[in-house]
């Protein structure tokens, strides 16, 4: 009984830990989408976040300056997404996939730069078990303010006009491409903190490839989530609740490969099944010009 | 007279070679309904927009005595936002960090009382049928308290029912003192609601009246700069069978088809007069192959089951002219020569081999252009660049071309001014006279008078009754239309 409540309470524990960081990216990914850009950068503001809050922290000794070093990384990384995306009218998609490359090949080359060593950077003091629960639940607290912001303040409604319907968001007086502009570096504030998660809570280092795709499936979690940041949340959950049990079943023998897969089954189940069902902001992935 | 509301002096704007407006001086006075008319390109819009400050004018002067607000052409809402959402957007009332939301709701309802347009704040904007949209179209631009309300072509998207509402309540926005400008090219309602009328053309201004002393005529000719162009003559025609229907039935709820029964002979207009909402679009959908149905659908006596889908249907000679040209007929970002290709791309000689032939596509869109007098005649011109006028002709230009066996043709004239809808109406009068049958969908009386030979009256998904060319009884089928 104890045996078996307690593996229990392992997977909620795993769960909790495989789901922070697509927390935080999945909203960051909300926000971002309903003003109107869709952020396919997600996976490389997660690199910037991990890496540059272990420079910093390598840096200062102090993993609370890495914690901020890391959200501004991703606050400035989403800033040339939202850049190229308002003002310069790009490819959102082109835009994003030009940072994702950008960000990682920049985080493997700064290790070589900044710890002399390819690969992996050396072993910097982490957030420990305190700071990883105040993250867990920053998470949390995040999604309910994101929720009372988008659909609650001025703010949010302009937000979420921009993402349906720009041209009339311009007509009601909205800039629309500073609100989207603000949208998308909040955001890439906010989802910077799931690569901080990565590198200074569950572990206590940057490495290549670390990030693992959590980015995109931030991206299933927001379509999932319906653009919602509790849905997200939800989604985020998911997802991390089946990278948990993959862990667990890996250890009760089942071959790693086939279980290794089980979040993106789960996600690409979860995306056909509704995907019909849901809808995107109007305007969402749409350059908007005047 | 009293100072004016609105005062625009030497406006002139070009867009790169065209002189969109050259030289205008137009005075709207409070309490006044002003109506701005010209042809299409005839600089009125693009006035307007001017006026209300959205277009910089390369020189002139504008003056207007409080706030301008413009009700655009086509609607600019949100549809997944509430009504308040709408109306409120970017004014909204604040509580602390949070929208007052019941000051919103409060704010909204008091304002739909006062002018007397009833809306349900909390509404899903996207639930709502058109009338109601331009009602909150027009409230979201009351919330300012303008002193000058311009509105472009208001009245291009609503039912004659909700046209005559409209105008009541434009009416009584004047009556408080607003000065308001309409900028149309729908006659009717310039002789039925306005004060006076200025004209446009090429982007001069050519003529204002006072509507008490002129006609829809005398504008009708300083629109055009001549004599306004006559339809083409009616020949007499073999009717043959051609589109028989049979106990025809789709979808379910409002806007259903409950089971229409009719024919449409080879050489004759069929006109189906009805308000917006009554069946009609499931009526084209069905006939195109685009939705389900039961009953029977025949072409030439070979029944077309409810699967075949729409390339067949083209196949056997059906043209369709869609409702929305901008989302239904066009590819907007494409040329006049690829829209002119869609939908023929499967057949000789267009097709050669597993490819396109460049050339031909380009002889169709020529000879589109000839025909309809698409302007700009560019063949590599953008479809979404066009006016939309000349959008809709190369819609027309499209269906027409060849020998099509049935058309249908619904709304071809929709919000497009004299010039073209006269081209268009001619066009599909001598298709007719070709052997065609024509199948005529529309919500406007007049369109359906001016080219239909027969005429059924659809309401609630049926017919309510059918009239002979010679027979056409306007009242009654106004009537009949509204279900009496």
């Amino acid at each position: 009984m104890t045996g078996l409540s307690g593996a229990l309470l392992a997977l909620v524990t795993l769960t909790l830990v495989k789901a922070t960081p697509l927390i935080y990216a999945a909203l960051g990914g909300v926000l971002s989408e309903r003003s109107g850009v869709v952020n396919i950068g997600l996976e490389g503001i997660l690199t910037a976040g991990a890496f540059f809050a272990v420079v910093a922290t390598a840096a200062s000794g102090n993993p609370v300056v890495g914690v901020a070093a890391g959200v501004i990384a991703g606050a400035l990384l989403a800033a040339i997404l939202a850049f190229a995306a308002t003002r310069l009218g790009v490819d959102q998609i082109v835009a994003g996939t030009g940072l994702n490359i950008v960000a990682i090949g920049g985080a493997a080359y700064g290790l070589v730069v900044v710890f002399g060593q390819p690969g992996a950077s050396r072993e910097v003091p982490n957030l420990g078990p305190a700071g990883e629960t105040v993250l867990v639940i920053l998470a949390f607290a995040i999604a309910a303010a994101l929720w009372f912001a988008l659909f609650r303040t001025p703010w949010g409604l302009h937000v979420r006009s921009c993402g349906e319907n720009p041209r009339a968001a311009e007509i009601a007086g909205i800039d629309a491409l500073r609100t989207r502009f603000w949208a998308v570096v909040i955001g890439g504030a906010i989802a910077a903190l799931g690569g901080v998660y990565l590198s200074l809570a569950e572990l206590d280092l940057y490495s290549d490839g670390m990030t693992a795709g959590r980015g995109y499936i931030a991206l299933a979690a927001v379509i999932f989530g319906r653009w919602n940041p509790f849905g997200a949340l939800g989604a985020a959950l998911f997802f991390g609740f089946f990278a948990a049990l993959q862990y667990s079943l890996q250890r009760a023998g089942i071959p790693s490969e086939l279980m290794q897969a089980l979040p993106y089954v789960a996600a690409l189940v979860a995306l056909t099944g509704f995907a019909g069902r849901v809808r995107a902001p109007a305007a969402d992935g749409i350059p908007f010009e005047h | 007279m009293a100072e004016p509301a609105l005062r625009l002096r030497g406006i002139c704007k070009r867009f790169g070679a065209v002189n969109a407006v050259d030289g205008v001086d137009l005075d709207v006075f409070a309490g006044e309904i002003h109506a701005l008319v010209g042809e299409n390109g005839a600089g009125k819009s693009t006035l307007a927009a001017i006026a209300y400050g959205a277009v910089r004018p390369d020189a002139g002067t504008i003056e207007a005595g409080g706030t301008v607000g413009l009700v655009h052409q086509h609607f600019q809402l949100i549809e997944r936002l509430r009504v308040w959402e709408n109306i409120l957007l970017g004014r909204e009332p604040r509580a602390g960090l949070r929208i007052d939301r019941v000051r919103a709701r409060a704010i909204v309802r008091e304002l739909s009382e006062r002018h007397g347009l009833a809306v349900d704040p909390d509404a899903l904007v996207e639930t709502l049928p058109i009338g109601i949209k331009q009602r909150i179209e027009l409230l979201r631009e009351l919330v300012r308290e303008p002193a000058v309300l311009l509105l472009d072509e208001p009245t291009a998207a609503l039912a004659p029912s909700e046209i005559d509402a409209f105008f009541l309540n434009v009416k009584a926005l004047a009556a408080r003192g607003t000065a308001v400008l309409i900028v149309t090219h729908k006659l009717a309602e310039v002789m039925g609601y306005s004060a006076r009328v200025t004209v446009m053309r090429s982007g001069k201004l050519v003529a204002r009246f006072a509507t008490a002393d002129t006609s829809a005529d005398a504008i009708a000719r300083a629109m055009v700069g001549g004599e306004v162009p006559a339809l083409a003559a009616r020949a007499p025609t073999q009717l043959a069978p051609r589109l028989t229907v049979r106990d025809l039935r789709s979808g379910a709820g409002a806007g259903a088809l409950g089971g229409v029964t009719f024919d449409v002979a080879a050489g004759e207009i069929v006109g189906i007069a009805g308000i917006e909402g009554n069946g009609q679009t499931l009526l084209a959908d069905a006939i195109a192959g685009v939705v389900p149905y039961t009953g029977e659908i025949a072409l030439d006596g070979r029944p077309l089951p409810s699967g075949m889908g729409p390339a067949q249907r083209l196949e056997s000679g059906i043209r369709i002219i869609p409702q929305d040209r901008r989302h239904e007929a066009l590819v907007l970002d494409w040329n006049i020569v690829d829209n002119v290709a869609l939908g023929r791309q499967r057949d000789p000689p267009l097709r050669s081999g597993a490819v396109i032939d460049r050339a031909v596509a380009q002889r169709y869109a020529a000879d589109v252009i000839e025909r309809f007098d698409v302007r700009p005649p560019n063949p590599q011109a953008i479809a979404g660049a066009l006016s939309g006028g000349n959008q809709q002709k190369i819609v027309v230009g499209r269906a027409l071309a060849g020998t099509p066996r049935l058309v249908v043709a619904y709304q071809p004239t929709r919000g497009i001014d004299i010039g073209a809808a006269t081209l268009v109406g001619s066009r599909l009068i001598e298709a007719r006279n070709a052997g065609a049958a024509v199948l005529l969908i529309s919500f406007e009386l007049d369109e359906i008078f001016a080219l239909a030979d027969r005429v059924y009256v659809m309401y609630a998904g049926r017919f309510a009754a059918e009239f002979a060319r010679s027979a056409i009884d306007r009242g009654r089928i106004g009537a009949l239309m509204a279900g009496g």
